[in-house]
């Protein structure tokens, strides 16, 4: 990995000058790994497909971060997508994309692993991969190209980008990403060549290698059969799931960036997945099944990040943190040991129990912030129809304890186009704002300043959820409803905010998409679309165009309803949970009956015939 | 007790704005150790103020800070203690105690000295700069908060001086009137009849009255 493009300091140092924030490509932060590139054998250029503000907030990216670079003989370094300032300067003084540590082009790594975590930052993996010199299209590659490869939650239907990574990995990172590079190591020993690398990777349990399987299709565009076309690959690549978590390594001295993150904290892993089964939810089902950390390792690996960043707040993540069974004796320890450093710790809004509230107001740490909710749907037959369990009685409850403790602030996140859903659920959604502003107005004692905020998304139906086959509302319907919505939520003290429509009907079709939508995705790019989660760059325009030039319906991703019999293209992937389950489970939600917690007893998604996974 | 050092910031850091650099000092001290004081009231932080905010793309070699302690400590401890917490490209030159009621390192800030590094051929402003200073004013535009004003730069430039293809500069920094280092390059070139040269600006001093080191006032 010598720096055989000799990228001119100079000549980049005079580009910082002229970008927005350019303090983001200087790399050379605390924490960040200070190395020769001769120190390894193996370099993996960890690439974040956004810009390096959400990079550097993302938990993903500080945890292998951390892990690759204390194996032995590994270099990871972090590359991130430019802004477009920056992305045009970098192609105009013919620049390649470099990472931040050795400002090393990309395409002088060994392996580029992106993570995906949307969709909709799938063209920015090409403008990367394009900006590092690396060949957009694997079968281009060379044998001497790095190996591209890509994890992360949106990598869980594989299809829409196979032609343009190599190998996906789904699931739990840890442990799989070393065996990748010790994978990548003996293969380059061995002086293999692409293809005997891919196969060597293809063995390594959670890895897809889209070139070993061959898609047939129907004459009505959906998939006849997809079958491998080499005899040692699996038939369906699963998931990695590690069974606990609590001995997997954890970030101690996460990366402090000098221009602010998105989230410029400390943040403790508490639980990874979740059981609530909310059935549009993807994350819900990709990381099962719950797995804890022990109040122990939490509390040293808060120390350890506090001595090695001096950040002044922690942050606990989970997808349902109210859930951790330890979480009251958490945060008590926490604010125990830290409000005498002078941290603080933000709280997972949903759970403010009196004891909680207690020690909060005896540190005096509770910043003045809000509380937020997720009811996501207006009514409770929609609620239980996507087994969202919380009831309009819990909503006025906690907003009552809100007021109660001086919280004005008060924000709702629903979503709009469910399965079902009808105005009377969109009617819900004003009920229960126009509730709080009238609760409000009728308390004698009350904080100053009341803001509640309304937030939309747009339903999105996600693979491996029970709404898999679902329908989404169309682009007319979806721009009625958000019409609708504005006008209702005219009240006192309320503020709507909704989400681009255009955006959401991309994502699900993307999101379903099969290897057909490579060519959309592609041919967007080379229109210039990039940075499309970004409102300033989106345009719907170029994308409807580059459906057009591939003759690819758009609605036959995003708004038409799946036969149980239909072959789905991320069915080649063996996810954990079960098709069966979630054919249940979609049958449970067209009666509006809601699934238990499986905390409190086993609904058998598939998981548990997974020698020693769960139960 | 007060601390007045003095630091750097690198080439490579002069990318990161004023509020950065506090963030990035805030935390440093954070992490040292070292026995610093916070402000009373809802949201407490370290009393901590750099003299002068360094434009984002300028660099430092002698920059000036002062932090209030809540215990005494030696200067070598704090230079020391603070480096050791301090990312590649800050340094701390040294320290030296002042009392509680010193005046504030911002309060005596009188003048700057730039240095001008190009990285574009740069001759024609440089041969032109004594003919530039014999002016006896120097009418430019800035943007003020009632739209664009006329002032002269010429009472706001104590020296001018060209060094073995370096420009430097003795700049006013005070309250009673500042020039901004971009500004004088700007109206330099455009005296001379050129385009702006590509440079990287570094502050390489900070005085107080008489040109008396900032750090020894
Ligand atoms: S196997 Fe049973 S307990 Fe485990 S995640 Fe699935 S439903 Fe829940």
């Amino acid at each position: 990995m010598n720096n055989l493009s000799g990228i001119d300091e100079r000549l980049i140092e005079s580009i910082l000058d002229k970008v927005d924030r350019p303090a983001r490509y200087i790399g050379g932060e605390l924490g960040a790994v200070n190395r020769q590139k001769n120190e390894g054998d193996i370099s993996f250029a960890f690439c974040f497909p956004d810009t390096y503000e959400l990079a550097m907030s993302h938990l993903g990216m500080k945890i292998l971060y951390e892990i690759l670079n204390d194996t032995p003989g590994v270099i990871c370094e972090r590359v991130c997508m430019p802004w477009k300032d920056m992305y045009v300067l970098l192609k105009e003084n013919n620049i390649p994309l470099f990472s931040l540590e050795n400002r090393t082009p990309l395409n002088e790594f060994d392996i580029v692993g992106f993570t995906f975590q949307y969709e909709m930052n799938f063209t920015n993996v090409l403008a990367m991969l394009e900006l590092g010199g690396v060949e957009i299209l694997s079968r281009d590659r060379k044998d001497n190209s790095p190996i591209v490869i890509a994890g992360g939650p949106s990598c869980c239907n594989p299809e829409p980008m196979s032609s343009f990574i190599d190998a996906f990995f789904m699931g739990d990172g840890e442990r799989g990403n070393i065996e990748i590079c010790e994978c990548i190591r003996s293969a380059k020993q061995k002086g293999f060549g692409r293809r005997e690398t891919l196969l060597l990777l293809s063995q390594i349990q959670g890895i897809y290698v889209p070139e070993f399987y061959s898609v047939n299709y129907n004459n009505d565009g959906t998939i006849k059969e997809v079958v491998p076309n080499i005899d040692s690959v699996p038939q369906n690549p699963r998931r990695r799931i590690e069974k606990s978590i609590e001995d997997l390594p954890f970030p101690k001295k996460p990366i402090v960036p000098f221009t602010q993150a998105v989230h410029d904290r400390m943040v403790l892993e508490i639980m990874r997945g979740c059981t609530q089964g909310c059935r549009f939810c993807q994350a819900g089902m990709l990381y099962r099944p719950v797995r804890e950390r022990s109040v122990e390792s939490l509390m040293e690996y808060a120390r350890a990040q506090e001595k090695a960043t001096g950040y002044e707040e922690i942050s606990l993540s989970s997808l349902s943190s109210g859930d951790y069974s330890h979480i009251d004796e958490l945060v008590e320890k926490l604010i125990a040991e830290f409000s005498k450093k002078r941290v603080s710790v933000s709280l997972p809004s949903l759970r403010l129990d009196s004891q909680i509230k207690g020690a909060l107001e005896e540190a005096s740490k509770v910043k003045k912030s809000g509380l937020t909710l997720a009811p996501e749907a207006g009514t409770q037959r929609l609620r239980d129809v996507i087994n969202k369990r919380i009831t309009n009685y819990d909503i006025m409850q906690r907003v009552k304890e809100a007021f109660e403790i001086g919280y004005s602030n008060i924000k709702l996140y629903f979503m709009m186009g469910l399965p079902t859903e009808t105005y009377e659920d969109l009617d819900g959604i004003v009920n229960i704002a126009k509730c709080i502003s009238e609760y409000y107005y009728s308390l004698h004692k009350r904080p100053k300043g009341l803001r509640i905020t309304v937030s939309t998304s747009t339903f999105v139906p996600k693979p491996f959820t029970p709404f898999q086959w679902a329908k989404q509302d169309d682009l007319e319907t979806i721009l009625k409803k958000q019409e609708y919505l504005r006008n209702s939520l005219r009240i006192k003290g309320v503020q709507y905010n909704w989400h681009e429509a255009e955006l959401s009907v991309l994502e699900a079709a993307i999101a379903r998409g099969d290897r057909n939508m490579g060519r959309v995705i592609y041919g967007a790019y080379k229109n210039g679309a990039m940075l499309d989660s970004w409102r300033e760059h989106f345009s719907y325009d170029i994308w409807k165009k580059a459906f057009l030039d591939n003759n690819i319906n758009m609605d036959f991703y995003s708004s038409r309803e799946r036969e149980y019999d239909e072959i789905l293209p991320w069915d080649i992937i063996d996810i954990g949970v079960s098709r069966d389950y979630l054919m249940r489970e979609n049958e449970r939600a067209k009666k509006a009956q809601t699934t238990r917690d499986c905390r409190q007893g086993c609904m058998g998604c598939g998981l548990q015939n997974i020698e020693g996974v769960c139960v | 007790m007060k601390m007045r050092a003095v630091y750097s910031v690198s080439k490579r850091l002069r990318h990161v704005g004023h509020l950065d650099l506090m963030r990035l000092m805030h935390r440093a001290l954070r992490r040292s150790g070292i026995p610093v004081a916070y402000s009373s009231g809802y949201n407490p932080h370290i009393l901590l103020s750099l003299a002068a905010p360094l434009n984002v793309g300028m660099a430092g070699d002698r920059e000036v800070m002062d932090v209030q302690l809540s215990e005494v400590i030696t200067e070598k401890e704090f230079v020391q203690e603070l480096n050791n917490s301090l990312p590649e490209g800050v340094r701390i030159l040294s320290a030296s105690k002042r009392d509680d009621k010193h005046p504030a390192a911002m309060s005596q800030l009188f003048a700057a000295q730039i240095r001008y590094d190009f990285l574009s051929p740069a001759d024609s402003i440089l041969s032109n700069v004594d003919a530039f200073m014999q002016r006896e004013s120097i009418m430019s535009k800035r943007k003020s908060k009632k739209g664009m004003v006329e002032y002269d730069m010429r009472p706001l430039i104590y020296a001018l001086s060209v060094n073995d293809g370096a420009l430097y500069a003795l700049l006013s920094l005070s309250s009673k009137g500042t020039l901004k280092p971009a500004s004088l390059i700007e109206e330099l070139s455009s005296f001379a009849g050129v385009p702006i040269p590509q440079y990287i600006a570094v502050r390489t001093a900070l005085y107080a009255d008489k040109f008396i080191p900032l750090e020894e006032a």
